[in-house]
C-alpha cells in the first residue's frame, strides 16, 4: 500500500519537474522514484494486510507481482534515453503516466473487492491509449491509439456488466463474500453468479489478449511506439494474469469444474493463434505480437490447471517473460534507429543480418533472450515453461500438454529466425554505440536470464 | 431473484416492478451497445454506443442497489461516472488527434496496420 | 411519515409534467399560427444586415474550446464524490474531512498543472 501511494505522489513530482528547464533530471528521478517504491514494497514482507476499507489485500504473491511489474517498468524507463532528445516528446509526461499505470497495475495485483480492479484496470488501461498514441505525427500510432482505446473500453464494458450480474447474485463486490456465497449455495448458485463470472472472464482475457479476443494486439503492438509496446506487453500482461489468479483461486476455485473447461479451450486457440500466425510474419515486431499471444497461452495453462504449484509457476514465467521481452525490444530499438526505410525504422528480420559481426554483445543479449522465449534449457524461460506443464499434469490434463510442447517446437522456428540473421546471414550492420548504462540494464538482464536457467531454485526459496 | 432482506428505507413501490424487468431492460440497452459498436463505422458513434454500454451497466446496479438496500451499487456507479469521464476525455482526444492528421473519422479508413 | 406510496400517489407530477409540456407545445402551435407572415427576399435572409453570409456553420471550431470542454467534464465529474461526502458530512467527521481535503488538493495539483502549461490562456 505504501508504493501505491509513493508512486501516485511521485506522479505528480514528475509532472511538475518537468516544467524545469534541464530535463536531463527526468530520466534518474523516475529511476530513484521506482526504485524506492520497490524498497518500500518490501516493508510489508511476510505480513498480510487489508488496507482502504478492506479493498486491497497485500500478501507476498502480490508483493512478487508488484516486484515483476516495477522491475520491469524500471527497465523501461532505463531504456528511454532518446526521449531525452527528440524535441517532439514530452518525457515528463511520459515517465508520469508510467508511474500512474504502475499504481493501476499494483491494484489489479492486490484487489480484494470488484471496485478495486475496476479502478486499476483502467487506470492501466487509460495510461496505455495515452502512450500508445504518444507519437502525434505518425499515423500509424494514431490508428494504433484508437484502435486499442475502441476495443479496450468495449472490454471494459462487458467486465462491468459481469460484475453487475455478480453483484446482483452475490450482493457485494468483495471477492470472500462471492466464495462464501457459491459455497452456502449447495452447488446450485444463481445463473446470474455464472453469466457474470463468464463476463469478467472475457472482459480481463480481451485485456491479456488471449484467442479469440487477441485480434486488437498485433495491430496495436505494431503501431504503438516500441518501448511503449515493451512496457504492454509485460507490465499490463503480468498484473492482468495476477488479476486472474486473484479472481479464480479466491472467488471461483470452488466452482472449477464449471469454468475449467472453457479455459482450457481458450487456453489451446490462443497457443495455436498465437504461434501459427507468427511463424508468417515478416516484421520482428508484429512477430513479437504474436509471440506475446502465444505466451498469455501458456500462462493460461497455469490458470486452467488451478492448484498448489500455478502461483510460483505463474510467478516465475512472468518474471521470465518480462526479461526475454523487454531486451528484445532494447535491442530491437537499437537496431531498428540504424536503418531506415521511407524514413520508418525498419522493423523486419533482415534488419539483424550480420549483427554479430561488429556488435557481438548486442547479439548475444537478442540471442539469450530468443532462447529463453523460446523455452531452451539452461535459460529462465525453459523453468518457466517446465513448472506451469508439471502443474498442468498434476491436474491430469495431458492434451492441453501435448498441445503446448507442439507449439513450443513450432516456436523455435521463428524465433531462430532472428539468431540464424543474426549470426549467418551477411549484412552491412556497422558498429552500433550504446550508451553505458543502457547497456548494463541490456546485461543485467541477460545474466538474471541466464542464471535463473541454472539455478531457478534460488527463486523458489524466496516463495 | 427475491430480495433477501426486507428493505425498508426504499419505498415499496419500487418493488412493484420486478427485479427482472430492470434486468431486461439494461440488458436490451447493453445489447444495443454492442450492436451499435459492432456495425457503426464512425468512431464518434462507436464511442457513444460504449457510453450507452456503460450506462445500461449503472442502470443495472441501481436497480440491484435498490432491491438490496446496499449502498455498494451506488458507489460503483459512481466509480464508473468518474472513470468514464475520464476515458471519455482520453478517447475524444485521440479522435481529434485522428481527425487532425487524416480529415476523416471514419474507421474504415484507418488501415496502415493490416487486421 | 408514509412510506408506501401508489402510483397515484405521483398524479400531481404527472400533472405538470402535462402543463409544461403543454404550454410550450401550445404556445408554439399559436404564435405559429396567429402571427403575420410577410416574405420578402430581404426577409428571408439570415442577417438582414453586416456582411453577405458565406460558408457552411459546420465549421470546425478552434482546438482551445475542445480542451476547455475537456477539462470542464473531467472537473465537473469529480462533483459527484462530493455528494455522498456532504450527505454523510457528520458521521464521517473529522477522517473524512481530512481525506476530502487531500482529494481536492489533488484536483488542485491538476489544475496548476494545466495553469502552468497554459491551456487556459485565451489568445
Amino acid at each position: 500500500m505504501l508504493p501505491i501511494i509513493l508512486l501516485s505522489v511521485f506522479g505528480i513530482v514528475l509532472l511538475f519537474l518537468g516544467f524545469l528547464k534541464t530535463r536531463a533530471v527526468l530520466l534518474p528521478a523516475a529511476l530513484l522514484f521506482i526504485l524506492i517504491a520497490l524498497g518500500a514494497g518490501f516493508l510489508e514482507w511476510n505480513k498480510s494486510y487489508l488496507y482502504f476499507g478492506d479493498m486491497l489485500l497485500i500478501n507476498n504473491l502480490a508483493i512478487l507481482f508488484s516486484t515483476i511489474v516495477l522491475i520491469s517498468a524500471f527497465m523501461v524507463v532505463a531504456l528511454s534515453g532518446d526521449f531525452l532528445e527528440d524535441e517532439m516528446a514530452q518525457p515528463a509526461e511520459y515517465y508520469a503516466i508510467l508511474l500512474f499505470s504502475i499504481v493501476g497495475a499494483m491494484m489489479m495485483i492486490g484487489y480484494e473487492n470488484l471496485i478495486m480492479l475496476f479502478v486499476g484496470v483502467e487506470i492501466l488501461s487509460v495510461s496505455m491509449y495515452i502512450l500508445t498514441g504518444s507519437d502525434k505525427r505518425n499515423l500509424r500510432s494514431n490508428e494504433a491509439a484508437l484502435k486499442y482505446f475502441l476495443m479496450g473500453s468495449f472490454a471494459t464494458g462487458f467486465m462491468l456488466f459481469g460484475m453487475a450480474l455478480l453483484y446482483g447474485a452475490v450482493g457485494s463486490f468483495t471477492l470472500t463474500d462471492i466464495k462464501s456465497y457459491i459455497l452456502l449455495s449447495h452447488g446450485r448458485p444463481s445463473l446470474l453468479l455464472y453469466m457474470g463470472e463468464l463476463l469478467v472472464l472475457i472482459g480481463m482475457l480481451f485485456k491479456v489478449s488471449a484467442a479469440p479476443f487477441h485480434f486488437w494486439t498485433p495491430d496495436v503492438y505494431e503501431g504503438a511506439p516500441t518501448l511503449f509496446t515493451a512496457f504492454m506487453s509485460t507490465v499490463v500482461k503480468t498484473a492482468g494474469f495476477a488479476a486472474l489468479l486473484q479472481l479464480l483461486s479466491v472467488s471461483f476455485s470452488a466452482i472449477y469444474g464449471f469454468w475449467w473447461v472453457i479455459l482450457a479451450a481458450i487456453t489451446a486457440l490462443t497457443l495455436l493463434a498465437g504461434n501459427l500466425t507468427a511463424v508468417y510474419q515478416n516484421s520482428f515486431k508484429r512477430m513479437m505480437a504474436y509471440s506475446s499471444i502465444s505466451h498469455a497461452g501458456y500462462l493460461l495453462i497455469g490458470l486452467a490447471a488451478l492448484g498448489q504449484q500455478s502461483r510460483s509457476a505463474l510467478v516465475f514465467y512472468s518474471l521470465a517473460y518480462s526479461l526475454a521481452t523487454i531486451s528484445a525490444f532494447g535491442i530491437l530499438l537499437l537496431v531498428a534507429k540504424q536503418h531506415t526505410t521511407d524514413g520508418r525504422p525498419d522493423e523486419s528480420y533482415s534488419a539483424f543480418n550480420g549483427l554479430s559481426r561488429n556488435n557481438p554483445l548486442l547479439a548475444f543479449v537478442l540471442a539469450v533472450s530468443m532462447l529463453s522465449l523460446a523455452g531452451i534449457p539452461l535459460t529462465a524461460g525453459f523453468w518457466g515453461k517446465f513448472m506451469l506443464f508439471s502443474a498442468a499434469v498434476d491436474r491430469g490434463m495431458v492434451w492441453i500438454l501435448i498441445l503446448a510442447v507442439l507449439m513450443s517446437a513450432v516456436g523455435i522456428y521463428y524465433y531462430f529466425r532472428v539468431v540464424i540473421a543474426m549470426y549467418f546471414r551477411e549484412g552491412q550492420a556497422g558498429r552500433i554505440r550504446v550508451a553505458p548504462f543502457y547497456q548494463f540494464i541490456l546485461i543485467a538482464a541477460t545474466a538474471l536470464t541466464i542464471i535463473l536457467g541454472i539455478v531457478p531454485g534460488l527463486f523458489q526459496n524466496i516463495m | 431473484m427475491q430480495p433477501t432482506q426486507a428493505p425498508i428505507q426504499i419505498p415499496e413501490v419500487i418493488q412493484l416492478i420486478d427485479l427482472k424487468y430492470y434486468l431486461i431492460i439494461s440488458t436490451a440497452l447493453f445489447v444495443i451497445g454492442i450492436i451499435g459498436v459492432l456495425t457503426r463505422r464512425n468512431a464518434i458513434i462507436i464511442f457513444m454506443s460504449i457510453e450507452l454500454m456503460l450506462n445500461s451497466v449503472n442502470l443495472l446496479l441501481i436497480a440491484f442497489s435498490s432491491y438490496r438496500s446496499d449502498p455498494t451499487g451506488q458507489v460503483f456507479v459512481f466509480f464508473i461516472m468518474a472513470v468514464a469521464a475520464a476515458e471519455v476525455a482520453v478517447g475524444l482526444a485521440i479522435i481529434v488527434m485522428i481527425y487532425r492528421n487524416t480529415r476523416s473519422i471514419d474507421v474504415g479508413l484507418l488501415n496502415k496496420l493490416k487486421w | 411519515m408514509n412510506t408506501t406510496y401508489l402510483p397515484s400517489d405521483y398524479l400531481p407530477i404527472f400533472i405538470q409534467l402535462v402543463l409544461a409540456l403543454g404550454f410550450i407545445v401550445g404556445s408554439m402551435i399559436v404564435s405559429h399560427n396567429i402571427g403575420p407572415k410577410r416574405h420578402s427576399e430581404k426577409k428571408d435572409d439570415p442577417f438582414e444586415c453586416g456582411i453577405p453570409v458565406k460558408g457552411d456553420a459546420r465549421t470546425p471550431i478552434s482546438i482551445k474550446y475542445f480542451l476547455i470542454a475537456i477539462l470542464f467534464v473531467l472537473f465537473d465529474v469529480e462533483v459527484i464524490f462530493l455528494y455522498p461526502w456532504a450527505v454523510n458530512f457528520k458521521g464521517l467527521g473529522m477522517e473524512g474531512f481530512i481525506e476530502m481535503i487531500l482529494f481536492m488538493g489533488l484536483l488542485l495539483a491538476g489544475f496548476y498543472y494545466i495553469l502552468r502549461k497554459g491551456v487556459l490562456k485565451w489568445e
